[in-house]
């Protein structure tokens, strides 16, 4: 058994790509189109509960060629044949994923959906609308800790109530003060969370959310044709991040039973996290680095939703431009167009 | 002989009286600030309300004109009252502060226009006030006092001064296009308002450049797995506080001076009554 996989199509034995429109597997030479269970069925995907050594270097099936990765990346293409390469290792054992969401969006959908956006950003560089820029985006399955927990607590503080009225010369406010505290439970299915440190943690949780009626079984077949990340975060790191997550969720739930007030101030709050359960999960994600002033610049669009996010510089000339623009146009209404109607 | 002395001692008086009637008339005729197109005054009204103008004049620094006529050019009774008074030089001081009381006996009007500091003094309220004053004795054909109350009324509020609150409102109907132009343009408002909105505008959309956050505390509950446990809501105290109602300002509208420009380009305030 080699320790790299490739799926190679029935018909013509070329390489094969997982295609997000027909969610469908296709054959890139002769455009045959197969099932999942259509091909490749000798391949028992039970071997991945097995622990499989890492090797120092993975050879390309297709050409023999030597495969250039870093330690996490998990799926790729062989640098000089192009054909989809999966290394089995990184998908056994520990880092087995009992979840995928496969994409749903085409690299030339999400391109679009990255223009049309950027577009939008009137204060981004020039160079980041630049077609060979655009061109860089890949996909990748990332690799995700989804939680499944309970949370229980309270949250307590002091609330207003404020009436006035007007007696003779004399404007009257009454202020009442009470003491509330709410306590309740709540359960969260599926919250994700970021497990690769090589990508940015705060973007990835901004392209939430994933729709989970996608959510698959996994298979290593999903991967062919795209990059994919192993995770490099343990479980038991990311729980103290799904916590803060899950503290604030609770807490903004009970805040929203308390109305009929004025005002309110929370003052202490103790909310606790139990029956967490976590799932691997491999999550579809574009990715888009651009490098502007020696920095990187990420941008990331849901591989399902096509939701976009990213850390668009700001071109100091482009809005100086445009501030300029806005008072000689919001001057030349007012000094021309109020004098007609003054 | 003593019919003949008789006739020369005629002849005298009537030379007396030619004399002084025409001495009065030269009086008249030099009084500046009291021009009586129609004879209806006498010359010792005139010259007593001529005297009373003078003191004015020294005290509070307000030029005082009264025109009565029956013939006003064609012009409107504003026009003319601002015209008389810019074209005859009238005004005391660079500001050519006073006012003008003009009664039109063609249209039986009154007018009352003010120029420089009297427009912040007699505010559009005064100015009627006055107007009423004096339209009670025009009505009964009084015109010595008609001019007397006017006078009295120039000098009490002479004394008071500009009102407190009192303010300008511009009421051009005969300004250009390019004079309101160019008033916006000196308009500091104009410039601030167009500032806050332009950097408003920038700030927001380069806020905006990143993306937001979509999901909330729902996004991830389980539905209906929500229970609220425990509600408490417990009464503590309560304060009163009360704070005086300050008078509205929305009556400021009794002291405003309604301005205008005449065809000179200065401009004046005023108003006037039909009687």
């Amino acid at each position: 058994m080699t320790s790299v996989k490739e799926y190679k199509c029935p018909s013509c034995g070329a390489g094969l790509d997982f295609d997000p429109p027909s969610q469908k597997w296709k054959c890139n030479y002769c455009f045959n189109e197969y099932e999942k269970d259509q091909f490749d069925i000798s391949d028992n995907e039970e071997l991945l509960n097995e622990e499989m050594p890492e090797l120092d270097s993975y050879i390309c099936n297709s050409c023999g060629a030597e495969l250039i990765a870093d330690n996490t990346t998990s799926a790729t293409f062989c640098i000089y044949c192009k054909s989809p390469a999966v290394i089995k290792s990184r998908f056994s054992g520990r880092f087995r994923p009992r979840n995928v969401i496969p994409f749903r969006l085409t690299k030339e959908q999400a391109k679009e959906i990255y223009q049309k956006w950027i577009k939008k950003r009137i204060f981004a560089p020039k160079e980041f609308k630049l077609k060979e820029e655009v061109d860089k985006i890949t996909g990748i399955y990332a690799p995700f800790w989804l939680f499944d927990c309970k949370a229980d607590g309270f949250i307590s503080g002091e609330a207003t109530r404020v009436h006035s009225w007007r007696q003779g010369n004399y404007k009257y406010t009454q202020t009442k003060y009470y003491s509330i505290l709410r306590r309740g439970h709540a359960r969260y299915k599926r919250i994700p969370v970021d497990a690769s440190k090589k990508l940015d943690d705060k973007y990835m949780h901004m392209i939430e959310p994933f729709d989970y009626k996608d959510l698959k079984d996994f298979s290593m077949k999903y991967m062919s044709g795209f990059m994919a990340e192993r995770y490099d975060v343990e479980s038991a790191e990311a729980v103290t991040i799904l916590k803060d997550r899950v503290k604030d969720y609770l807490s903004e739930r009970l805040r929203g039973t308390v109305s009929g007030y004025s005002s309110c101030s929370i003052t202490s709050k103790n909310i606790n996290i139990s029956e967490i359960e976590q799932s691997y999960s491999m999550l579809p994600v574009y990715l888009l680095v651009n490098k502007y002033k020696d920095k990187s610049h990420i941008f990331m669009i849901n591989g399902q939703t096509g939701k976009v996010v990213g850390d668009t510089p700001l071109c100091l000339p482009k809005q100086i431009l445009f501030a300029v623009a806005v008072f000689l146009l919001v001057w030349i209404i007012g000094v021309f167009g109020g004098a007609l109607f003054a | 002989m003593r019919k003949k002395s008789s006739i020369s001692a005629l002849i005298l008086l009537s030379f007396f009286f030619i004399s002084y009637i025409s001495q009065a008339l030269v009086f008249a005729e030099s009084s500046k600030n009291v021009k009586d197109y129609l004879n209806y005054l006498t010359a010792e009204e005139i010259a007593s309300l001529q005297s009373d103008i003078d003191s004015i004049k020294k005290s509070y620094k307000l030029d005082v004109v009264i025109v009565i006529t029956d013939n006003t050019q064609g012009k409107s009774s504003r026009d003319f009252a601002d015209d008389f008074y810019d074209y005859n030089g009238y005004g005391i001081g660079t500001r050519k502060s006073g006012l003008l009381m003009l009664v039109n006996m063609q249209n039986r009007e009154i007018w009352i226009s003010t120029c420089g500091d009297a427009i912040d003094i007699f505010t559009d309220n005064r100015i009627s006030i006055m107007e009423d004053n004096v339209i009670r004795h025009l009505s009964n054909n009084d015109y010595y006092s008609a001019c007397k109350t006017f006078i009295r009324d120039v000098k009490n509020y002479a004394y008071d001064g500009v009102p407190y609150g009192q303010y300008r409102s511009q009421s051009d109907t005969n300004i250009t296009y390019a004079d309101k132009v160019s008033r916006r343009i000196k308009s500091v408002s104009i410039y601030i308002t167009a500032l806050v909105i332009s950097l408003g505008a920038t700030l927001i959309l380069s806020l905006s450049s990143k993306g937001k956050i979509t999901i909330n505390s729902g996004t991830y509950e389980e539905p209906g797995s929500f229970v609220l446990t425990e509600t408490r809501d417990d009464y503590i105290r309560e304060s009163t506080t009360r704070t005086r109602i300050s008078e509205s300002s929305g009556s400021r509208g009794g002291n405003v001076s309604s301005t205008h420009t005449g065809s000179s380009g200065r401009t004046h305030g005023g108003g006037g009554k039909k009687f």
